[in-house]
């Protein structure tokens, strides 16, 4: 064998000659790119299933914001229009639009969406359904359109989600099961959200100061956002009427500025706030989500039908996970999910560039960032839930525009994004999106340390 | 212009000097990497359009990688042997007498067998051993060992003018000009920065060298002026693999390469490339132009096929 071994040498050198005194050829040497699995996986194919718009309202307090005298399916009628209206579809061509809404009731909701898709101008032919996955209805939304056109159903929907909290407020209604007694996952269910936002805080040791630290952050991040505009190119204005809740009088306004945000929160104003949920708890008012109206709407199709119709991509439907957690502890939902919605895409959490992380309390958004070890610059760039709101069904579809829009602007470089929610009752969701066109491939080479080819080497 | 298809890997192909329509192939199994070796005698047919036919096949147990023709005996070829040993065959005989001498005194592979033209009595064999040795039909040792390369003796060949004189190319690159009478070598040439894979004399100028090596060029010399080559040709893409000088044409050399091409040059014109056969699909390693044809060209390859063809046709039209 020794023989075979150097014949083969001996005939490797004619081909691969080592030496050379003066002049230096080419030589091999490993890949300093390194094998970062964003680089080279993920090619596009006709196809995958991109994102051609993504808009939403502006969200407003519930009860005494902007959109309090405005009826839910007003609120989603004019995204819907958008998403049509901005791409010249044509409304017939749609195969299905799912909403995702989770406090209105169910069967009325329903049929909520179904007018509002005739005030936006849909033909009788097109369907309508609403999704409820708590807090992440909006994001499973955009996800069960993405599986129905993967699925091969249709090719072109929308996914998009609408709440209005002051319509229809969190609470339960009837009797409680006695059996939950027997049950603590069950009977935690039943748990207020502020109180998992304790339990969060308490366990985790996340500091009260902490949170208000995140609080003004994401104000702070939110108002930048919104006086440079960046809002602009996400935010559908929409035409309502505001009732004077003292005269009664009727006024006719334009909502097209998010109403929650304020841009002078400080440390302090915060810290003046009492605990709402507990006696000495750390969970306020200023470091929790608002409670708002608000919706968005997300055109997906397939890549192919996309290039035919010369639409822009705006983003690309990487992946989907929703997993379960301790209803108790739900705050900690998106810390589960994201590594597995990322391994999802065949990637690693390195490779993210930008994350949507909802700020349902400050006490799960930080426990989160923390346990995965997220560089806060890319979480939550324009301001969160604290500041902007979170009308449950709509937050998962608006958080779409969001991230979509914010990379790209941030251009070529800011290649994967995700958005990730905790859901009450114990779940997390994480989806994927990878930026829309094409990839600039030089600009996301990435530099490794060790020249290993390949991540099974290590 | 016939194919013929063998079942190893070609290494070698010889005109036969006496009959002008008989070559030898030296094939091994895998490349020559591991595996047997096979002996071809193949009659080429007077009709072009007719197939090469076998005349006779000997099987060794390791790859031949070079074979000669006797210049004494029209029917005996000598295999140089990739287990060391060198084998006389004697087509005239019956195949279970076959082969008639097994000379086993080199320890490694033996790359190259030439057999001298002029006393006709003596043949090389270059070993990569380092070792280039000297041997008669009639003795069963060899005569002398030369022993002064560095590393893999991959080619000797004699003058084909002066009886005593051969030259050996060696991958320590030096190619080393020997006289049989004197103890040592003769000439040294340094002729290229990496290992030379073959080497040729002249026919019509006995002072004329050629060296064929890794770095893709063939150098030409003279080996008075040694300092300097007459020319140097580039156009192969790899690694040279053989060179051959027209036995018919002065400026006129043919090679072969691991770039899957034969390549005839005149060393003499400033663009030197006359012309390129593409026509094998792997390393070609063995070429050979006939005495006895003007400008017939055969070549051979690992892609198992032996391709014989009059310069300036097709190799490939049949």
């Amino acid at each position: 064998m020794d023989k075979a071994i150097n014949r083969q040498k001996v005939l490797l050198q004619h081909l691969n000659p080592s030496q050379s005194s003066s002049s230096t050829s080419l030589s091999a040497s490993a890949c300093l790119a390194g094998d970062s699995a964003a680089y080279h996986r993920t090619a596009s194919f006709g196809d995958d299933v991109v994102i051609v718009a993504a808009y939403r309202t502006a969200l407003c307090k519930a009860k005494r914001g902007g959109f309090k005298d405005t009826h839910a399916d007003d609120l989603l009628a004019p995204v819907l229009k958008a998403v049509i209206e901005k791409t010249n579809l044509n409304p017939s061509e749609v195969g299905d639009i799912v909403v995702g809404s989770v406090l209105g009731g169910g069967s009325q909701r329903a049929s909520e969406c179904r007018m509002a898709a005739f005030y936006a101008g849909f033909p009788e032919t097109v369907p309508v359904r609403t999704v409820n996955r708590q807090c992440s209805s909006g994001l499973q939304a955009v996800a069960d359109v993405a599986a129905a056109i993967r699925a091969g159903f249709y090719d072109i929907g929308i996914g998009a989600g609408l709440e209005s909290m002051t319509t229809n407020p969190m609470a339960w209604e009837g009797s409680v099961n006695p059996k939950v007694q027997m049950f603590e996952q069950a009977q935690n269910c039943l748990l207020p959200m502020g109180i998992t936002s304790e339990n969060v805080s308490n366990r985790f040791g996340v500091s009260r100061k902490e949170q208000d630290e995140a609080a003004v952050e994401s104000h702070r991040r939110a108002a930048a956002a919104t006086a440079s505009g960046k809002f602009k190119d996400e935010i559908i204005p929409v035409l309502t009427k505001i009732v004077d809740p003292k005269t009664g009088e009727e006024k006719s306004v334009t909502i097209s500025v998010d109403d929650g945000i304020r841009p002078n929160a400080t440390l302090s104003d915060l810290a003046k706030l009492k605990p709402v949920f507990k006696k000495d708890g750390t969970t306020t008012a200023g470091n929790s989500s608002q409670v708002s109206d608000g919706a968005g709407a997300v055109l997906l199709m397939k890549r192919s039908i996309a290039i035919q119709k010369g639409l822009p991509i705006l983003g690309v439907f990487r992946s989907f996970v929703a997993v379960g957690v301790d209803p108790a502890i739900m705050g900690v939902g998106p810390a589960a999910a994201i590594p597995v919605a990322v391994k999802a895409a065949g990637l690693e959490l390195d490779d993210i560039d930008l994350f949507e992380i909802n700020e349902a309390f400050a006490s799960q958004f930080v426990y989160c960032r923390n346990k995965l070890g997220l560089d806060s610059q890319k979480i939550n760039v324009n301001g969160g839930a604290m500041a902007i709101g979170h009308p449950l069904g709509a937050t998962g579809a608006r958080c779409v525009a969001t991230l979509l829009h914010e990379m790209k602007r941030r251009g070529k470089d800011c290649r994967f994004g995700v958005i990730s929610m905790c859901i009450g009752t114990g779940m997390g969701a994480a989806a994927v999106f990878e930026r829309g066109d094409s990839v600039d491939e030089l600009r996301n080479a990435r530099k490794v340390d060790d020249l290993y080819l390949s991540k099974d080497a290590r | 212009m016939p194919v013929f298809k063998t079942p190893f890997n070609g290494y070698s192909v010889k005109f036969s000097p006496f009959y002008e329509n008989r070559i030898a192939v030296a094939t091994a199994q895998n490349f020559g990497i591991l595996g047997n070796g096979r002996l071809h005698v193949l009659e080429l047919s007077s009709n072009p359009t007719l197939p090469i036919s076998e005349i006779a096949a000997y099987d060794t147990a390791d790859g031949i990688y070079d074979v000669t023709w006797s210049e004494s005996h029209d029917s005996i070829v000598v295999a140089a042997v990739a287990d060391g040993s060198v084998k006389l065959y004697d087509l005239a005989l019956p195949p279970t007498a076959n082969p008639i001498r097994s000379f086993h005194e080199h320890t490694r592979e033996v790359h190259s067998a030439d057999y001298n033209p002029v006393r006709r009595d003596s043949f090389l064999s270059a070993s990569w051993d380092d070792t280039v040795k000297l041997w008669t039909l009639d003795r069963p040792t060899s005569v002398r060992t030369f022993k002064e390369h560095a590393y893999c003796v991959y080619s000797s060949v004699w003058n084909p003018r002066h009886a005593d004189v051969f030259a050996s190319a060696s991958g320590d690159c030096t190619l080393r000009i020997w006289d049989v009478r004197e103890p040592g070598s003769t000439m040294i040439l340094p002729a290229h920065d990496h290992e030379i894979l073959s080497c040729d004399w002249n026919k019509y100028d006995d002072c004329i060298i050629a060296t064929a090596s890794v770095d893709k060029s063939i150098k030409v010399w003279d080996v008075r002026n040694f300092r300097v080559p007459i020319s140097v040709l580039n156009g192969h893409g790899y690694a040279v693999r053989k060179v051959k000088f027209s036995p018919h044409v002065r400026n006129l050399m043919v090679s072969c390469s691991y770039d899957m091409t034969v390549c005839v040059w005149d060393f003499m014109v400033e663009d030197a490339l006359v012309s390129r056969y593409d026509q094998h699909t792997e390393f070609a390693v063995g070429v050979d132009m006939s005495v006895l044809v003007e400008g017939l060209i055969a070549s051979t390859g690992w892609d198992e096929l032996v391709y014989v063809w009059q310069h300036g046709t097709d190799p490939r039209a049949s």
